[in-house]
């Protein structure tokens, strides 16, 4: 559906790509990156707004390089939403459909279906959209989009400046819309949550680059380097050494603490890895507990050092007894009530062996020191 | 409070000092006005010749400026091309050039071949309507250009990308959605561009001479008036051009703000 080779694009000193990306099969797509990644200049080379450097852009199996904007059949809704301000609620609505001179029977029933499916009847007939909340807005920048019924839609964190209730409500009301509609989106955004909710592909874009491809899980349990790894929030990274590969293909590593973790090809002893763990797979267990053969692996005593309690969930930080390393654990609230935990308990952490992931450590590539010193 | 209402008398106080010198400037030309001379000079052939001379060549200088104006003014605000501040600061050449010299500029460019060959097709400047027309859209094109900058410089680029991909061409989006959004910054534009065409005289006495009936405008006329000593004939000019720029000026206002 969108296919993108050798992209370069500038703006100013930054430049964007080359980027190769070949997103078919799946009719939700979403880039995440930081701020000032290239996630916008992306799309508005793939629009066409802004011409490549180099590079070709494909959309719908159809070379669109070369094409003008308002023949790609895009819609776009922009960060800011930009809708008219001297065009009536209805008229905004309406604009691409007049533009591309739709048939108005045509036009009415869809507006009907839209007006429907955004559940936006009661704003209609406003004639200043200065007047609309920040959500009705959304809606009605939502609506003009999806009028001319393009066969792409383009996000840029359409949802950033709403609060957080209206937020939710939109991206479930987004996922109705592109199973509804049937129309392929291409969302940017720098909302981790919020790309892993929508996003069937994900690609991680960090300094104009792509760093990572792929379905939401691989990208979220098996970052493909150190910078993807930490740009998802990875808080347990080690740095260690692959000391034997087990008979049964898992390597044993070892520095100041030692792991067993899943293989991969090509892995060789001496190798030196990155090796990490999401905090929320991290199992904790009490002291006395019985423990059952899938967690005696990579098993650990621990002390509490430190809780930090967020809206629903809260972080243990906890210090292995051995190695004195630090690693970061996440509870749901409700089991933390259970548990009773307080600074300067003991207990024990189990970074289960299939939850962990590895990364042939670049040289000069630096982990997050987990060490106290 | 207090500091408030300190800041705020700062801010009132030059702002009545200078509506009350401006009223002192108009009021007292009640000492040299008479309404019965006032009627009489309305009813003179040379008198009313230079009312529409006025509004004639400040309506046609001003429309072409304006139309010259918005693409200059949207194409420095747009784009980037080789050469752009080099144009931008020669665009303001008018400025700050006094209207005298530019008058002379424009007949000395007219002494050359360029005017040679605009003199055939009959377009002379001399004594003629389209020399009044040329001085006054010389001196207040860069004033609308540099006006019609700023307000496509406030108009959000993305507003126009969006409706390129809602299906608009680049002119239609620029039509449907560049210009609309201008509009408040267009008016004022056509207004002050206006209001200093009617009141331009150095350029256009330079350019178009002063001929009674036929290149003489209301401020060419007061001029003349003055160097004749013609008070009660100066004063009436100047209430008459106060008059007319006072109703077209409100008129357009009460037009922008009926569109609002």
């Amino acid at each position: 559906m969108i296919r993108i080779e050798k992209l370069i694009s500038r703006r100013g000193a930054f430049c964007l790509g080359p980027i190769d990306l070949d997103f078919r099969g799946s009719s939700y797509l979403t880039i995440l990156g930081p701020s000032g990644s290239g996630k916008t200049l992306f799309l508005e080379t793939c629009m066409g707004l802004i011409a490549p450097e180099s590079g070709r852009v494909w959309l719908d199996g159809k070379d669109v390089t070369d094409i003008v904007p308002e023949q790609r059949h895009i819609s776009y809704l922009p960060q800011d939403l930009t809708l008219f301000p001297h065009l009536s609620v209805r008229d905004n609505i309406l604009f691409g459909a007049r533009r591309r001179q739709l048939q108005k029977a045509l036009v009415e029933s869809r507006l009907a279906n839209l007006l429907d499916l955004l559940e936006m009847h009661h704003i209609i007939d406003r004639t200043d959209v200065a007047t609309l909340s920040g959500g009705e807005k959304q809606r009605v920048a939502m609506a003009r989009a999806l009028l001319p019924e393009p066969r792409l839609l383009f996000l840029d964190e359409p949802f950033s400046a709403l609060d957080a209730t209206i937020k939710r409500q939109l991206q479930v009301k987004l996922r109705e819309i592109n199973q509804q509609l049937g129309v392929t989106i291409l969302h940017v955004t720098h909302d981790q949550e919020e790309a892993f909710l929508l996003g069937e592909q994900l690609a991680v874009m960090i300094n104009g680059q792509i760093r990572q491809v792929g379905p939401r899980d691989d990208i979220y349990y098996r970052p493909a380097t150190l910078e993807v790894a930490r740009f998802l929030r990875n808080q347990n990274i080690f740095d260690l050494t692959i000391r034997e590969i087990l008979p049964d293909g898992s390597l044993r590593l070892e520095n100041d603490i030692c792991l067993v973790a899943p293989g991969h090809a090509g892995a060789t002893p001496g190798e030196q890895l990155a090796t990490g763990i999401r905090s929320e797979e991290v199992v904790v267990i009490r002291p006395n507990k019985p423990i059952g053969p899938e967690l005696q692996e990579n098993l650990f005593h621990a002390t509490i050092v430190d809780i930090l309690i967020f809206g629903g969930t809260q972080t243990l930080c906890v210090r292995l007894n051995d190695s004195g390393m630090t690693v970061n654990a996440e509870l749901p609230n409700c089991a933390m009530r259970d548990l009773g935990y307080a600074i300067g308990d003991a207990l024990q952490v189990c970074l289960r062996k299939r939850s962990l992931w590895t990364i042939p450590l670049d040289a000069g590539a630096v982990t997050r020191k987990t060490h106290d010193d | 409070m207090q500091r408030d209402s300190v800041f705020k008398i700062t801010m009132l106080m030059p702002l009545f000092i200078l509506a009350g010198y401006f009223l002192l400037l108009v009021g007292s030309q009640s000492a040299f006005f008479n309404f019965s001379v006032f009627m009489e000079q309305l009813s003179r052939a040379n008198v009313l010749s230079a009312i529409a001379l006025s509004l004639v060549a400040a309506t046609c200088s001003s429309a072409i400026a304006i139309g010259i104006a918005i693409p200059s003014a949207y194409a420095l605000a747009r784009f980037n091309f080789p050469g752009k501040r080099l144009v931008d600061t020669f665009i303001d050449l008018p400025m700050v050039l006094t209207p005298i010299a530019l008058g002379t500029l424009i007949l000395m460019a007219w002494n050359t071949a360029f005017g040679q060959f605009l003199a055939n097709f009959g377009l002379t400047l001399p004594f003629t309507l389209a020399g009044v027309i040329l001085a006054q859209f010389t001196v207040v094109v860069a004033i609308s250009v540099r006006m019609l900058k700023a307000t496509f410089e406030q108009v959000n680029p993305r507003q126009e990308q969006v409706a390129r991909l809602l299906g608009c061409t680049a002119f239609s989006s620029f039509i449907h959605v560049t210009l609309p959004l201008a509009r408040r910054g267009i008016l004022a534009a056509i207004i002050l561009t206006w209001a200093r065409a009617i009141g331009e005289f150095g350029a256009t006495v330079m350019v178009a001479g002063t001929a009674k009936g036929q290149t003489a405008t209301l401020p060419s006329s007061i001029y003349l008036a003055m160097s004749m000593a013609d008070l009660p004939q100066a004063v009436t000019l100047v209430v008459i051009l106060i008059v007319i720029s006072l109703i077209v000026l409100f008129g357009v206002r009460m037009a922008l703000e009926r569109k609002r």
